[in-house]
Order: C-alpha cells, then structure tokens, then sequence
C-alpha cells in the first residue's frame, strides 16, 4: 500500500481525475476536500501522510491553509497544484511550508513520489 | 395694494386721534408733574412709533414687523389712561401701563422678519405680556396713593388693603422677573444680529442696538426699584430709558435708508465691475459684496444633462423652500434659466435688491455657465474614462476566471485522463476506451466554453458579417422571443457596431431576466447622422437605470463615441432602451 493522499480542490472533474492518476499510481486516496476548512478539518480527522492542494479555493488562500496545516508538529507532507504556471506564484509556494509544486497537467503519482523523497 | 393704502391710512388716522385723546388725558390731569411736556413728549413718541410702524408696514405687508411696531405706539398711548383723575380709568391704565413694552419685547424678538423662530421664544414672549401686566398689580392692589408718593393720584378701584409686605414682595418678585426675561431677550437679540449677513445687519443694527440699549437701561431701572435704590438714579434711568425708547423708530428708519443708500452704492459698483467684463472667478465675490452674504454660492443650470452645477462643474444642490437659513433667487435670460444665486434666507426681505443684482449678473452668469458646463463636461469625461478603465479591469478579471475554472479546468481533467487512458492501453484496453469516450465529451465541453467566452469578448460574426447576422443569432439565442425590425443595409464603423451589438445584448438579457415580458423587439436605423438602436419590450417596465452596473457600463460605452442611452419604462407599460451614436 502507497502513502495515504487527501486531495483538496474546489473542481469536482479535477478530484476525480486526480483520485484515478494517484490510485492508479499507488497511492491511497483516504479523503477529497472541496474548499480550505474542509481541508483543514479532513487533515485533522484523516490524518494523510499527503495532502495535495490546490492554490485556488473558494474560502481560503491554499497558501494559508499550507501555513496552517505545516504549522503543527506533526504534520503531512503538503504538494501544492495548479493549473497556472508555478513561476505565477513567485516565492509562496516554499514561504508556505510545502515540499514542492505539481502542475495540474502534469500530475503524475512519479511527479509526487520524486517530491516526497528526500 | 390699494385696499392695503385705505387700511393703513385708516390706522394712520385713528393713530392720530388716540395720540389727541391721550394728550388731554395728560393734560387734564391732576396727578402728573411736568404735564404739558410729558403731554408732547408721549405724542411724540406714539405718533413716532406708529409712524415708523406704518411705513414698515407699508414696506412689506407680509412682514408682521411693522404691525408689532403700530401696535407699540398704540399701546404706549394706552398707557396714557394712567393719567386719567377718574378711578376706574386710572386703574385700567396702571394695569397696562407697561403692556407697550411687553409689545416692544415682542416686536425686537420677531426682528426682522416678524417671525417668532422658537417655542421657547413663543413663551418668552407670552411671559413678557403676563409679566407686564402682573407687574402693576401689587400697586393697585396692596398701596395707597401715599406709599406710591402720588398724593393726587386716585385710589385704584382694585385696592384691597394697605399692605406694605406684600406690595414688596410682590413687587420685587415680579421686577426680578421682569429683569430676567429681559436679560435673555437682549442675548438673543444681540445673537441674532451676530449671525445675520452683514447686509441685514447694517439695516439692523440701529434697531438692534438701541433696542438692546433699551432694554439694558429697563433692567437697570426694574433692579433699582427692585432694591429701593436712590432716587436719582431711578430719575435718571426713567428719563434715558425714555429717551432710547423714542429713539428705536428713527433708528429703524434710518436703518432703511442707510441699507438703501449703502445697497444703492453697492449695486451701482457691482454694475460698474460687471461692466469690465470681470474674471468668471470674481464673479461670485462681485455678488457676494453687492449682496452683503459671505455665504452666497452662484450655480449654473446645465440643459444636457439637466442639472445644477457649481463652477467647478460639480453638481449643486439647490435649498428647499422650507429651508430655514438658505434661499434661491433663480437668474434667467430671455426666458431660459442660465444660473441661480443661493443666498441667506434674510435677503429674502430685499427682493428688489438681490432682483436688480442677479438680473444685472445675467449676462456675467450666462457666459460662466458655459464654463461650467465645459468643467462639468470634463469632470463626467474623467468620471466615465475612470469607470471605463475600472470596468476593463473587471472584465479582464472575469474572462481569467472564466477561462481558469472553465476551459482550463477541462483541459487539465483532459490531460490526466488521456495519461491513465495511455498507461492502461495495453493490459486493460476497455477501460482506456471508455475513458477515451469520457475525454471525447469533456472536450466538447471545454470547446463550447471556449466559444461562449469568444462570443462574449468580441463575436466574431460581427466582424466578419456585420450587424444584421450577429443580432439574428442574439435574438435567435434568446428565450424571449425576439424581433429584428430593421438593421443599416451597410456596414458601421466597427466600434459603433460594436456598441449596438453590446447595447442590444445587455437589454435583451435584462429582458429575460427583469421585463417579464412576452415578446422584444430590435431596431437599429441611421437617423440624422446618428445610428439609433433601440430595444422595446412589452414586459413589466418600471426598470430603474441606476440598477446594477450594466446599464451604466453601457452608458459609458455609448457616452465614449459622443452618443446618449435614454432608459423610458413607465410602470406596467413595457421598457424601451435607446441608443444614439454619431457615425
């Protein structure tokens, strides 16, 4: 069994494609958030070793809800997506506490796994 | 008016027969030093006063002032019965010996404009007539003639007993009373001038002054006899007190004169500058000093659109009618309203002055108003190029949105699954067929999308075709039924059709979504060098053009190529929105 994944994205289309990548990759999709205190809340009752998550939610920032989730001692490893280009965002995406950025397109579970090891 | 000269010359004339029947009253007396000089000098002062009251009267007949200043006279004649030898008489005029004052308090409160401002003036005034009356009533009631040191005087018809306590208390009690309500009649007095345009008060100030000065000396007396002071000093204060108070008619006539001769000065250099030809920014100061208010503001009326302006081409409100302080003479040319002057409210008693002064601006305004109307042209042209840029940006920021959670998110979704679809090709070939079928329709989708938000940029069948295809698919697309009545046979500039294709795109969608309406129709035609384009519906009406910001945008769009949105939609009676564009 893969490592537990919580995706996060208001895009119903892009959570389903994503599950299908990610489990057909290995990875255990444990939980799908469709705004940032959602997210929050799953994270907490879930517990994912991953969380991928999207920049744009409807109620939070993602990069305030990376902050949040990487502000306690033990958390998951956050990847964040987009389907904008990562230089869009300039320095937020390591400010924030995520391991690394995944564009939208090329979301792989090999993209995901390279960030996650060491 | 000449129903107005018989009444006052009958008041002119029963003035002068109560002045004679006071006059052998004091004659007559047996009781009163000095008579013959008392006897003239009280005609004196009552023909003064009632003739003073009459030619303010005259002067402005709504103007309760010049009643209240008649009535003084008359009554300072009533007081005259005091020096009656018959007992009843004399105590009738005791009894309202000092009502004229109470008269006089009440005619300084209504100064100027013979209006009571307040309630609590109201009372002051009502207290002043009981105070005048109960003041006497201690003497009548409780003194003989020998404690009132009058020998001669008859003992009045009231008297109950001789009872020197309570005539004091009676009588210093009433007096203190007397010297307070005066006290304030003089601060609010003396307020009132403070805050009266400087033109009002130099037609007020001999009237307020010796009024006040009045009063002041009255207070002095009532505290005087109050405290039993010395004799010579009440002589004294009596004498002066009578003194100022025959001299407040000549002050309210020479106020009146002095105000005209300064007003006439005034006017006269005011037409002399405005003969230069005067800098457009001089011209409220010009105005203003003629007229005597710092606080004068001119504006300007603008046809298109109709509004008032500042000279800076703001818009102006102008004052109500029930405005208390402020008040507007409105200047007009040849019959057409060019600007108006708001002025103080108490200029209102001037009309021939501040008339004269604003028909002499006349031509000085007309040509400011077309400087006005440039500057409040530039200001809507900032305004509407400020809203224009703002709504770029809005749109913008909507078509990346669009394009982001649209297009962009299908295509991504796309992407992903052809990868899995390409990752199961080999060891599960149903399964990637179907999610290629499941691309396939996602595509479409995105694709559609795409083409909406194309149409809604620019449609390109517009460019391409012209108007007349491009409003056949609007109309064609909505769900409304809608007809194309007319459209130019030939092409429009792109950006005039640009604008009639938004203008109709905007007002059939507020067709669908407010009109309630079961049929439209759309024309565009070229009328007089304009292309005019018009959208009727047989809804609901009652649309408000303030509503949301689509209207306005539109507005702006037509407003940037010289042209104007007019919005008629009476309720129940269907909305028609019309646009004219220069081509």
């Amino acid at each position: 069994m893969g490592p537990t994944i919580l995706i996060v994205d208001d895009h119903p289309s892009f959570r389903a494609s994503a599950r299908v990548v990610l489990e057909s990759d290995g990875f255990s999709v444990v939980g799908e958030a469709a705004d940032g205190a959602s997210a929050l809340e799953e994270c907490c009752r879930l517990r994912p070793q991953v969380v991928l998550l999207d920049v744009q939610l409807p109620d939070i920032d993602g990069f305030d809800v990376c902050e949040r989730i990487t502000s306690h001692l033990e958390h998951p490893t956050v990847i964040m997506t987009s389907s904008r280009d990562p230089a869009d965002f300039g320095p937020l995406v390591t400010s924030s506490g995520a391991c690394g950025f995944v564009p939208k397109a090329e979301l792989s579970g090999e993209r995901v796994q390279e960030l996650l090891s060491p | 008016m000449s129903g107005l000269r018989r009444a006052l010359g009958l008041v002119a004339i029963e003035g002068v027969v109560v002045g004679l029947v006071a006059l052998a009253i004091v004659l007559s007396s047996d009781h009163i030093d000095a008579r013959a000089f008392q006897a003239i000098l009280g005609l004196f002062i009552g023909w003064s006063w009632i003739g003073a009251g009459l030619i303010a009267w005259w002067r402005r007949p709504d103007n309760r002032f010049g009643v209240l200043m008649t009535a003084v006279g008359f009554a300072f004649f009533l007081s005259s019965l005091a020096a009656a030898d018959a007992a009843w008489l004399f105590t009738i005029g005791v009894l309202l010996s000092a009502v004229y004052f109470a008269v006089f308090v009440h005619m300084l409160v209504a100064y100027p404009d013979g209006r009571i401002g307040s309630d609590r003036l109201r009372n002051v005034v009502i207290a002043g007539y009981v105070i005048a009356v109960l003041g006497p009533l201690p003497s009548l009631l409780f003194a003989t003639p020998e404690r009132l040191d009058c020998d001669n005087c008859p003992q009045s018809v009231l008297f109950i007993e001789d009872n020197g306590t309570l005539y004091t208390i009676f009588d210093v009690l009433t007096s203190l009373i007397a010297v307070v309500l005066v006290g304030y009649v003089v601060f609010v007095t003396l307020a009132r001038f403070r805050d009266a345009p400087q033109a009002r008060r130099r037609a007020m100030a001999p009237v307020i002054w010796s009024g006040a000065g009045l009063l002041v000396v009255l207070a002095g007396a009532l505290l005087t006899e109050a405290v039993d002071g010395p004799e010579a000093i009440s002589d004294a204060t009596d004498l002066l007190g009578l003194f100022l108070f025959a001299l407040v008619p000549y002050g309210f006539v020479f106020g009146v004169l002095r105000s005209r001769v300064l007003q006439a000065g005034a006017v006269t250099e005011f037409l002399h500058r405005i003969g230069d030809g005067p800098d457009p920014s001089d011209l409220r100061d010009l105005l203003s000093t003629a007229l005597g208010d710092r606080s004068l503001q001119v504006v300007y009326w603008l046809d298109r659109p109709r509004k008032w302006v500042d000279a800076a081409g703001h818009p102006a409100v102008l004052p109500g009618d029930d405005d208390p302080a402020r008040a507007v003479t409105r200047v007009e040319r040849e019959g057409r309203a060019v600007g108006a002057l708001i002025h103080d409210r108490s200029l209102c008693e001037d009309p021939e002055l501040v008339g004269s002064v604003a028909a002499a601006a006349g031509l000085s305004i007309e040509n400011e108003r077309l400087q006005a109307q440039l500057r409040a042209r530039v200001e809507e042209l900032r305004a509407s190029r400020a809203r224009i840029v703002a709504a770029g940006t809005a749109e913008r920021r909507r078509l990346e949105r669009n394009l982001h959670d649209g297009a962009q998110q299908r295509l991504v979704a796309l992407s992903l699954t052809l990868r899995v679809a390409q990752s199961r090709l080999r060891k599960d070939p149903d399964g990637a067929e179907a999610m290629i079928a499941g691309a396939q329709e996602e595509l479409t989708l995105a694709l559609e999308e795409l083409r909406e938000l194309a149409r809604g940029i620019h449609p390109a069948v517009l460019s391409d075709r012209g108007l007349e295809p491009a409003l056949a698919a609007l109309a064609g697309r909505s769900p409304v039924p809608v007809a194309v009545e007319e459209t130019p046979t030939e092409r429009l500039p792109p950006a005039v059709e640009a604008a009639a294709y938004f203008v109709v795109a905007e007002a059939l969608t507020n067709v669908v979504k407010y009109a309630g309406a079961s049929q439209a129709r759309i024309s565009i035609s070229r009328t007089n060098g304009h292309a005019v384009v018009e959208v009727a519906d047989d809804g609901v009406g009652g649309a408000d053009p303030t509503r949301g910001s689509g209207l306005r945008g539109l507005a702006d769009r037509v407003s940037a190529l010289d042209g104007t949105l007019e919005l008629r939609s009476p309720q129940g009676a269907g909305t028609v929105l019309r646009a004219s564009i220069p081509v």
